[in-house]
């Protein structure tokens, strides 16, 4: 059984990256987080009595779970918004919202070429995942910057090995491809991917 | 033949050295994500150490209320450790336990109504019995018409 510090220790090491993993999918900052706090919660709560070596697992679980559970009810949410919206006849706050603008892309960096440079080649890659789809990303986010192995992501993912590895596959394409177009060469991009026979 | 053999280890060695840049840049990728994510603003960071707090309280009143159970266990309260045990499980089946509630409510309402019924059938046999007239008396309606003229 897991001590509360070691749930201290595991939450205070995967918070951040559990928060812009989040951010991306739903792309609200504040939804973000109190996705992140209910699946703090939820593994407390329901798993806390689990050996520490398997909360990576279930949080990742929970978190996706969560994200999942956010989308469905942002669904139910804006199918009532149109239908009453149809109701109240113009919609002037409903402007088209590029939900790339939220995304803080500057930097309060003193060393201003380099700086600028790196938070942007940091912000078209955050853009870049953002525009994934759904299963691309957190296949990507799973394997890659949770390090999680393709076995473990198939089990979170509720899918076969061979679709975790696809979806990662084609993620990794579609960022090259998008940052290749943004002219960010740099990220050892090679044409060998870019114009692969896949 | 030989050439198909060929040219099949060609293609997995492209596979070979395409996953290999994909891993390469999928890391380059990561690397500037994770160094994005340690530049989160004070707002944010405050929020997540609240998050991690309020999860770590949850546990923490959890532990106090397993080791609480365990004490009554051990000084012999079985009844309440019972108790709790069978409040876990009813809170577990919310429909199962609301359906078992109603079904209890509705056998003790039956119970008491043909209770209730039985007694009041054998306290006017009773009376009747007792009566110094004759049972057919109250049946008779000329003898009910008389007894209130009289």
């Amino acid at each position: 059984m897991a001590t509360p510090k070691e749930l201290s220790d595991f939450l205070a090491a995967i918070e951040r990256r559990a928060f812009k993993q989040t951010a991306y999918a739903v792309r609200d900052d504040h939804a973000a987080l109190d996705i992140v706090q209910d699946a703090m919660m939820k593994l407390a709560d329901k798993y806390g009595a689990q050996p520490a070596s398997e909360f990576p697992m279930l949080f990742q679980r929970i978190l996706q779970n969560t994200m999942r559970d956010y989308w469905r009810r942002q669904k139910v949410r804006n199918l009532w918004t149109t239908l009453l919206s149809s109701f109240g006849g113009s919609a002037d706050d409903n402007e088209d919202r590029d939900p790339l603008d939220t995304i803080d892309v500057g930097d309060d960096s003193e060393e201003p070429s380099v700086q600028i440079a790196r938070s942007q080649t940091i912000a078209l890659i955050e853009r870049a995942l953002e525009k994934l789809p759904t299963r691309q990303r957190e296949a990507f986010v799973l394997r890659y910057w949770e390090e999680m192995d393709v076995a473990e992501t198939a089990e979170i993912m509720g899918c076969s090995d061979g679709s975790v590895k696809t979806h990662c596959s084609r993620a990794v394409h579609a960022l090259a491809l998008e940052l290749r177009k943004q002219g960010l060469d740099k990220l050892g991009l090679s044409n060998a991917i870019l114009n692969g026979p896949r | 033949m030989k050439t198909d053999k060929i040219r099949h280890d060609n293609i997995d060695q492209q596979i070979s050295v395409d996953a290999n840049v994909e891993d390469q840049i999928a890391h380059n990728i990561v690397d500037l994500l994770d160094s994005r994510a340690q530049e989160l603003s004070d707002e944010h960071l405050v929020r997540l150490a609240e998050a991690r707090s309020l999860a770590i309280g949850r546990l923490v009143s959890q532990d106090a209320q397993l080791a609480g159970n365990h004490r009554l266990h051990r000084n012999g309260n079985t009844l309440q450790w019972f108790g709790g045990r069978f409040g876990h499980y009813f809170e577990q089946h919310r429909i199962f336990s609301t359906l078992l509630v109603v079904c209890v409510m509705l056998l003790t309402f039956f119970a008491v109504q043909q209770f209730s019924i039985n007694h009041q059938i054998e306290n006017s046999d009773a009376f009747l019995l007792a009566s110094d007239l004759p049972p057919e008396a109250y049946a008779d309606k000329g003898f009910t018409a008389w007894l209130d003229t009289n």
